[in-house]
């Protein structure tokens, strides 16, 4: 059945809310562990570092939509690391689920609830999301011709939030070489600052 | 952990630029070197990728379980 014109916008401008909730969205979870990191100084883990990598690509593929045009394959670089999230998170958490010496879970509990969890719930969130969004939206191709300069408030929050990503990457990569140098990540203290 | 975060941040920044295919590049070389990365950091020389600490032993007690359907 075909689809008004009008209906065509509504439904392209709900496809690019999506895209930048889940940006927003991801960008706020990546900017409150690294300001429990700073601030209580609670040092990643190397699987939280993972889990952190995952959620940057989940935003890499909602951001590249608003960069290059909408496509499907984008849809895939983000569900592929939610699957990463959800495939490291639930073997950290079966890694510290019984405690036992030099294993218990790192870092502050949110709601009772610790990191890896929380990480569990996140990458389920995201999957169901563009799960309900596909079941929506379906795969139809006035999506992949819509023009971005017809939403120009969404283009100019995309810009912004896109640079904010960035620039969380820059500062996750320095405290990386700062807390793992070139050699394996732990939580002692950040090596190259004599930790 | 470094060059995983390093291709991660120069996959971002050459979406950003509109370098359509060296940033698919560099984010399918994060997803490798993170899986690799992942692959490293849960194997154990004494376990293998194996969790004994979860595994448990049915109890030989000869009655049948009561809680099977």
């Amino acid at each position: 059945m075909p689809i008004s014109v009008g209906r065509q916008r509504a439904l392209t401008r709900l496809n690019y809310a999506f895209l930048l909730a889940v940006v927003v969205a991801v960008a706020a979870i990546l900017t409150a562990a690294m300001t429990l990191q700073y601030a209580n100084r609670e040092l990643p883990c190397p699987l939280c570092l993972l889990e952190r990598v995952a959620l940057f690509g989940i935003c890499f593929g909602a951001l590249a939509n608003f960069r290059h045009g909408f496509s499907y394959r984008n849809t895939g670089y983000s569900l592929l690391f939610a699957v990463l999230l959800l495939v490291v998170s639930v073997r950290q958490t079966l890694l510290d689920i019984y405690p036992r010496p030099g294993h218990a879970y790192i870092g502050s509990a949110i709601f009772g609830i610790h990191m890896p969890v929380w990480s569990i719930i996140i990458a389920v969130a995201v999957l169901a999301a563009y799960a309900v969004k596909l079941a929506i939206l379906g795969g139809d191709a006035f999506l992949r011709d819509a023009d971005l300069e017809a939403f120009p408030r969404i283009k100019r929050t995309a810009d912004a939030i896109g640079l904010y990503v960035i620039a969380l990457a820059a500062v996750n990569f320095v405290s990386v070489v700062l807390q793992c140098g070139l050699g394996e990540c732990h939580t002692f203290g950040y090596r190259l600052l004599g930790g | 952990m470094v060059a995983t975060f390093a291709t991660l941040l120069a996959a971002l920044v050459a979406s950003r630029l509109e370098r359509t295919r060296l940033a698919a590049w560099l984010i399918v070389s994060t997803f490798a070197l993170a899986v690799g990365l992942f692959l490293y950091e849960i194997y154990s020389p004494d376990y293998g990728f194996r969790m004994p600490w979860i595994q448990t032993e049915l109890e030989r007690s000869g009655e049948p379980d009561a809680s099977r359907g």
